[in-house]
This record gives structure tokens, C-alpha cells and sequence, in this order.
């Protein structure tokens, strides 16, 4: 087995750093793209770690944080110091060998290291190059400085979760890195799709707050369709009842029920032995009364088990899982879901499956993410056709290296 | 050559009417494809019961979720099922048919040979939960999206939206344009069913707690509300002009986040140098931040901040969003027209292809508006 090749001949080079885009990249690669991922002995990707210390350094550090290795699977990867003119001179021979490049840098440093996508389209004018800053890249926000958090708090979706009595409310550490790297690889397929036809290429790029707009699309057309702030119900709906997360048997175990038709209502009030309540519009009247009987219905069961039940009775339900479940799911690994791939200085790792797959069995994986500069004599000899001479001299100059370096 | 759209002459189906496959098929169609919603006649798609609805319009043209999701697509009232027929000829050449488990590809290989049957189900079309009923929050409720979110002692909180559709339906425009592409290049030839599990999608959030399961056999904590390990500070925190988005993960940004904030004594203190060690202390330092912001303006604490380098933003409401400048600037916001002529400002697709335009706005189709025209 290995990886699809439906992108076979498609060779992108991955500048970007963090998750988001290096996961966009990672969609390209899961379907048979050449992903050569560039990175710099010192300005390494900050993802490998942020904190980094000598000590952190000699310890494998840098190769060993699980979503650094998550986002870097079936990538090559080869390190440029892009600050030298060497590096800047390599870096353009790959592109111009290239399909696609991928960078997230603040807006502006790759224009100041001489590398915009002017350059780079002069170097090779088919290239389809995306900018992925959280902003955008224009607009008084285009230089700002952002996380995936910072992105998720910038998009105004706090404002539709929580309850009142809490502040606004986040769902995730970095919310906007994962959607941003989906948006990312749906905007580098659908320029290469504009090029397979024209043979053209083009600068992209997107904004990783703009892109979580639609997650919250109902609030936002509620402001703006209807002229009224959408209200925060915490885990309420002002549609459906019984709605929620509630209490199971054990330490902080929990099970999500969302009854949304009269029907499930039925099957769900049979099933709990709750009666006393009526349609719809009693239940939400009278939805604090609903979540206590519901809540003295759960709280003596194991929730992957009531979860199972309620689904046999056509109830939407499902036990809130951590990521200890995610690992153990049996669904998950009915459908190996999961891979695993022993990794230099980790060792056994699984990894995720694309979240497409024709038939039963997931696109396979070819290699999880490559060590620092672990294919710089691949790439710059095979690819890029330099002699062991000048690969010594890059090494010597620092250009190149394997071994992550403090700034001096 | 440029202008037409960067999937211009790329044919559509949308037989599913979901958000997750309405929302794919809107990428298809802002990029210039011919998207054609296959509707149950009277009814029509789900999504046209959703909320939130257009004052003043009758149903089924008055939800504006559907409005959003359709705008720049065709509509025909066509029983999918039952006159198989008149599908198979609606679907002849098709790049791609959006499905919700009901079709196989072979059933469309005839008249479109190169067909990508792209099937969107909550689950996946097998393992143990294939027929499990999803919900949005069901679905981030199995993905380990609502377990960390809330207060300490609970109950956990589940997001407001449709989250996990519109994830769900972009991870399969990703794989959906992978195939066509990979067909116009020659690397894959022939009718092809894609299966997209809107769960599967969705663990790109939590992946990496997946791992962490499995290596370390323990189970995160839930911190609290806007509570994140290993990042602190991070939140959302009032002013007295609003809401301010603070993080601050590397040492030199807590340093300058302790300058603009007036709270100099911590800046060096050791354990404070590492988010973990500073998130250890949160029960000290979260006041102090609370009681140093609430006085000042949001804004300009982002202006001054991110001159220090400090990703702090705004948390702008939903009245604001239409009114923010970088949005302004960017055109973030567009007008989509009901069919019945009501117009709403409605986000415009997140990324730009410079060359290639997507379409921003447009006018959503009354239910079978192009039954004379596409219908044999």
C-alpha cells in the first residue's frame, strides 16, 4: 500500500510554520503531492517548539511534539537559511521546479528576504502561491500578530457560545488553525483546477478569521437577515428540548442528547421513563424542569452506553469523549481511522486518516513527518542536481543543516 | 479567459441538501461551477426549514441560511428517487454529484463517465456508528470538542452553529476537487465514489489529543471557561469599550504583555517564562489581568499591543463584524438575494484566488425556479 497518486506530479514547497499551513499542505500530500517542506536551522518551525533552550535542544525536543508530527506526515523536508543569499538562490531553484508554495509568514517577511510572489513568479510564472496570515493580506489587520485563538476571537463566534453569566465563550485553543488549513488546501486545489484548465497560476490568499465566519453562520445572517443579536443559550436551543450535555455515572463523565423531532421525543421519553411533559412548546416553556428529569435519568448510567442505547432508540446522543476515547473508539477503529507509524526520537505514533477515502479503507500513509533537514542531500542532489562538494560547503556555511540551532 | 471563474464549465449535482453538502456545493458554485439543487418537490431541501428567516417572505423562500447556502446555484423540484430516470439525464456529464449515502457511482457512469460521487455522511458510509443519527453537537460531542469547553465542574457547553457540517463540507470539497482535478490531469480516470465522514473531518480539531490518549493514557482536564492548557494568558476579557482577545505563548510576548498591561513585577518571575508555568498560577494572575484591562479601551490596547508584537484583537459582536474595518476592507461581507428579492449581508468566501475571482454574493433560487430549463 501507499498514498493515492491522484496528485502525482503536483511538487509544492511548504514555507509555513505553526498548523495552519502546514496542514493545508497536508492535504496535498496526502493525495500524492511532493510536499518538501522548507525550514531554517534556527528560525525552525515554531510549532517543533516555542520555548526552545540548549537543554530542550539535546534532548530531541524539536522532533517531538505530537502535533508538530501530526501536520508534517508524507512531507519531505529540507532546511534554507533564506536569510543568506544562498539559501534565497536554492529556495528559488526549488520553486522553479514547483507547482505550488505555501507560506504563513507575518505579511512582508518574505518580501524582505527578497521572495514575495513577485519574485517567485518571475522565477517560475506558473506558480500558484497562497498567503495564509490570519487577516489576510491587506487591510489595517494584514501585519497583525495572531494564533489560532487570536483568530477564533477576532471572527465574533464567542459572542453566540456560553451562557450570559459567562464572558463570550472560545471552544477550542486555536480554533482557527484547523479550519484555515481546510480553507487553505480548498484554495490551492481550486487555483490548481483554474491551471489544469488555463495553465495559468496565481497569488491566493485567505483570511483565517473570515474563515471560521460560517461555523457560526446562523448567528451572523440572524444579525444581519433578521436585525436581532442572536441570543446565548448556553446548552440550550430555542428550537429543540430536551438539548444538552448532561451528567453520567462516574468522574466527570457526560452525555450529549439532542432531541430534535417530535418523533425522537417519543422514542426518548419511552426509553427514560419521563412523563409529564408535552410537545414542543411545553417542553421548552418548562425546559428547566425537562433538564432536571433528564439529568436524574443519566446520572446513574455509563454514558458510552446510554449513548448506544439512545442511538438503537433513533435518539441523536453521543458520550462527550476526550481524547483517551478518540484513541480507543471503536468506530474509529473499525475504520482504521488511526495508523500507526513508529517516528525517529518519538516512536510509535498514530496517525489520522484524511477525512475522505474511496471504499472502505482510509488513503493510506506513506511516512510520518520527517526530522529536521532529514532529505537535504535528497532534494538538493536528486531534485536540484547539486554536487557533494557544494552540499559540504552549504553544511559548512550553515545553510543547511539537521541539527536545531539557538539565535547567537 | 481569467474572469470565468476558476471552475468554470464544471457540472454539479447537489441530491444531499444538507449544510454540509450545501456548503460544499457553495464553494463549487462562488468558483463558477453549475451547481443545481436536486430539491424534493413541495418541500424542498431541509435547509430551507432552518432558521434564522427573512422578514415578511413566505416559506420555502425565506431562510436565509439556505438563501447563504444556495446563492449562485439552480433549483429543480425532482423526486431524486423515484424519477431516476430524469436524474440520470440532469446528471449527464457531471464532474460531480453530492450525495447522502443514496447513489452509488456506477448508477451515473454511463452518462458521466468521469462522475465523482462525493457521499457526505455524519459517520462515514460504514464502521459500528454508520447509522448513528448525528447532530452538530453530537458530532463535536464524539470528537472531543465539547468535553474541554466550560466550566470546571460542568456541565461541559456545547458551541452554538453548525460547525461540524461546514468542516464537514469542506474537508469534502478538498477531496471532491482532489478526484476532478486528478481526472483532468490524467492521474485517475472513471466514475469514483468519495466517502466524507463529517466526524472524521472534524478530529482535525482534536487529533492531537487523540494522540495524546493513546501515549499518555490519561484524560485532559477541563479547566474553566476561555481555560485552554498549555496557553495562558489567553481569553476574552471586558473593557470599557467591549471585548479584548488576549494571548500571549512565548516568553518575550508575556514580557511586553506585562509592560502594556502595567504589571511589570511578573514579567521575570521564573515560572513564568513556560504558558504551563504561568497557567499553573492562573488563580493569581487572572485578577491582576481582569482588573488592568477593565478600565481601558479594547482598541487600543490591540493598536498598542500588536506594536509590541502581542496578538491581542478585538471580539468584535455580531452587530460589529459588519462594521470592522479589516472586514470592510477586505469585502468580507457580501449581499445574497432570497428568491423573492430580500437581501442580507452574508459572509463572502473566505479565501481569494487574485486571478480567478470568486463570486461574492448572489441570488439564491426559488424551489424549481429551473425545472423548464434543465428537466427533460
Amino acid at each position: 500500500m501507499s498514498r493515492p497518486d491522484l496528485l502525482a506530479g503536483v511538487r509544492v514547497v511548504d514555507l509555513s510554520m505553526g498548523w495552519a499551513g502546514p496542514l493545508a499542505a497536508r492535504h496535498l500530500a496526502d493525495m500524492g503531492a511532493d510536499v518538501i517542506k522548507v525550514e531554517d536551522c534556527v528560525r525552525f518551525d515554531w510549532w517543533r517548539g516555542w520555548e526552545a533552550t540548549q537543554e530542550w535542544i539535546d534532548a530531541g525536543g524539536a522532533e517531538k511534539n505530537p502535533a508538530f508530527n501530526m501536520v508534517n506526515r508524507n512531507k519531505r523536508d529540507l532546511t534554507l537559511d533564506l536569510s543568506t543569499p544562498k539559501g534565497g538562490q536554492l529556495l528559488k531553484r526549488l520553486v522553479a521546479v514547483s507547482d505550488v508554495v505555501v507560506e504563513n509568514y507575518s505579511a512582508g517577511v518574505l518580501a524582505k528576504l527578497g521572495l514575495g510572489y513577485p519574485v517567485l513568479a518571475e522565477v517560475n510564472p506558473a506558480l500558484v502561491m497562497i498567503s495564509m496570515p490570519a487577516f489576510g493580506t491587506d487591510g489595517p489587520w494584514s501585519g497583525y500578530r495572531a494564533y489560532g485563538s487570536t483568530v477564533e476571537q477576532a471572527s465574533g463566534l464567542p459572542h453566540l457560545s456560553g451562557s450570559p453569566e459567562h464572558p463570550p465563550t472560545m471552544v477550542h485553543v486555536a480554533l482557527g488553525d484547523p479550519v484555515g488549513g481546510l480553507n487553505g488546501a480548498a484554495a490551492l486545489l481550486t487555483a490548481l483546477r483554474a491551471k489544469s484548465r488555463t495553465g495559468l497560476g496565481q497569488h491566493l490568499d485567505l483570511s483565517q478569521s473570515q474563515c471560521l465566519f460560517p461555523l457560526g453562520i446562523q448567528g451572523i445572517l440572524t444579525q444581519s437577515a433578521t436585525g436581532e443579536t442572536p441570543a446565548r443559550l448556553g446548552n440550550r436551543s430555542a428550537r429543540h428540548a430536551p438539548h444538552g450535555v448532561y451528567p453520567c455515572a462516574g468522574d466527570d463523565e457526560w452525555i450529549t442528547i439532542v432531541v430534535a423531532t417530535e418523533t425522537q421525543w417519543r422514542a426518548f421519553a419511552s426509553h427514560a421513563g419521563i412523563a409529564g411533559f408535552g410537545d414542543l412548546a411545553d417542553r421548552l416553556a418548562r425546559a428547566d424542569a425537562l433538564d432536571r428529569a433528564v439529568a436524574e435519568f443519566t446520572s446513574g448510567q455509563v454514558a458510552e452506553l446510554l449513548s448506544a442505547e439512545l442511538q438503537a432508540a433513533g435518539v441523536p446522543a453521543a458520550h462527550a469523549a476526550s481524547g483517551l476515547e478518540l484513541a480507543g473508539d471503536p468506530h474509529l477503529a473499525a475504520r482504521r481511522f488511526w495508523k500507526l507509524m513508529n517516528r525517529d526520537v518519538v516512536g510509535e505514533l498514530p496517525h489520522p486518516a484524511a477525512p475522505y477515502r474511496v471504499g472502505e479503507a482510509p488513503f493510506d500513509i506513506d511516512r510520518p513527518a520527517p526530522t529536521l533537514g532529514e532529505h537535504n542531500r535528497e532534494v538538493l542532489t536528486g531534485l536540484l542536481g547539486l554536487a557533494e562538494a557544494d552540499i559540504s560547503a552549504l553544511e559548512r556555511d550553515g545553510v543547511i543543516g539537521d541539527a536545531p540551532r539557538l539565535p547567537p | 479567459m481569467t474572469t470565468a471563474g476558476a471552475l468554470a464549465g464544471l457540472n454539479v449535482l447537489d441530491v444531499a441538501g444538507t449544510v454540509a453538502s450545501g456548503y460544499c456545493g457553495k464553494l463549487f458554485a462562488d468558483h463558477g461551477a453549475n451547481v443545481v439543487d436536486v430539491e424534493p418537490p413541495e418541500a424542498g431541501f431541509a435547509t430551507r426549514r432552518e432558521p434564522p428567516f427573512t422578514p415578511n417572505e413566505p416559506p420555502p423562500e425565506n431562510s436565509a441560511l439556505h438563501a447563504y447556502l444556495s446563492a449562485n446555484k439552480a433549483s429543480v423540484a425532482l423526486d431524486a428517487t423515484a424519477e431516476a430516470e430524469r436524474l440520470r439525464a440532469l446528471a449527464r456529464g457531471a464532474a460531480v454529484i453530492l450525495d447522502d449515502g443514496r447513489f452509488a457511482a456506477e448508477h451515473f457512469a454511463d452518462v458521466a463517465p468521469q462522475v465523482v460521487v462525493s457521499t457526505i455522511t455524519w459517520f462515514g458510509r460504514h464502521g459500528p456508528y454508520a447509522n448513528h443519527a448525528g447532530t452538530d453537537s453530537v458530532c463535536w460531542s464524539l470528537a472531543g470538542m465539547v468535553r474541554n469547553v466550560g466550566p470546571a465542574q460542568g456541565p461541559p457547553l456545547l458551541a452554538a452553529g453548525c460547525g461540524a457540517q461546514i468542516v464537514g463540507g469542506l474537508a469534502a470539497y478538498v477531496g471532491t476537487l482532489g478526484q476532478v482535478i486528478a481526472r483532468e490531469m490524467g492521474n485517475a480516470a472513471g466514475p469514483v465514489r468519495l466517502d466524507t465522514s463529517i466526524l472524521e473531518a472534524n478530529l482535525c480539531f482534536t487529533e492531537t489529543a487523540g494522540v495524546g490518549g493513546y501515549r499518555s493514557g490519561r484524560r485532559g482536564q477541563r479547566l474553566g471557561v476561555n481555560r485552554f492548557a498549555p496557553t495562558y494568558p489567553l481569553g476574552v476579557y471586558a473593557c470599557a469599550d467591549g471585548w479584548l482577545g488576549v494571548t500571549a505563548l512565548t516568553p518575550s510576548q508575556w514580557k511586553n504583555f506585562c509592560g502594556l498591561l502595567g504589571m511589570e513585577q511578573h514579567a521575570d518571575t521564573p515560572q513564568y517564562q513556560t504558558a504551563i508555568g504561568r497557567l499553573r498560577d492562573y488563580d493569581l494572575l487572572e485578577p491582576v489581568i481582569k482588573r488592568q484591562v477593565r478600565h481601558r479601551n479594547a482598541s487600543d490596547l490591540v493598536r498598542r499591543g500588536q506594536e509590541l508584537r502581542i496578538p491581542l484583537a478585538p471580539v468584535p459582536t455580531m452587530a460589529e463584524l459588519f462594521t470592522t474595518d479589516q472586514y470592510l476592507a477586505r469585502g468580507a461581507f457580501a449581499q445574497v438575494e432570497t428568491p423573492l428579492g430580500n437581501t442580507f449581508a452574508a459572509p463572502a468566501t473566505p479565501f481569494r484566488l487574485f486571478a480567478t475571482p470568486a463570486k461574492a454574493g448572489g441570488r439564491a433560487p426559488r424551489l424549481g425556479e429551473a425545472n423548464a430549463r434543465l428537466l427533460a
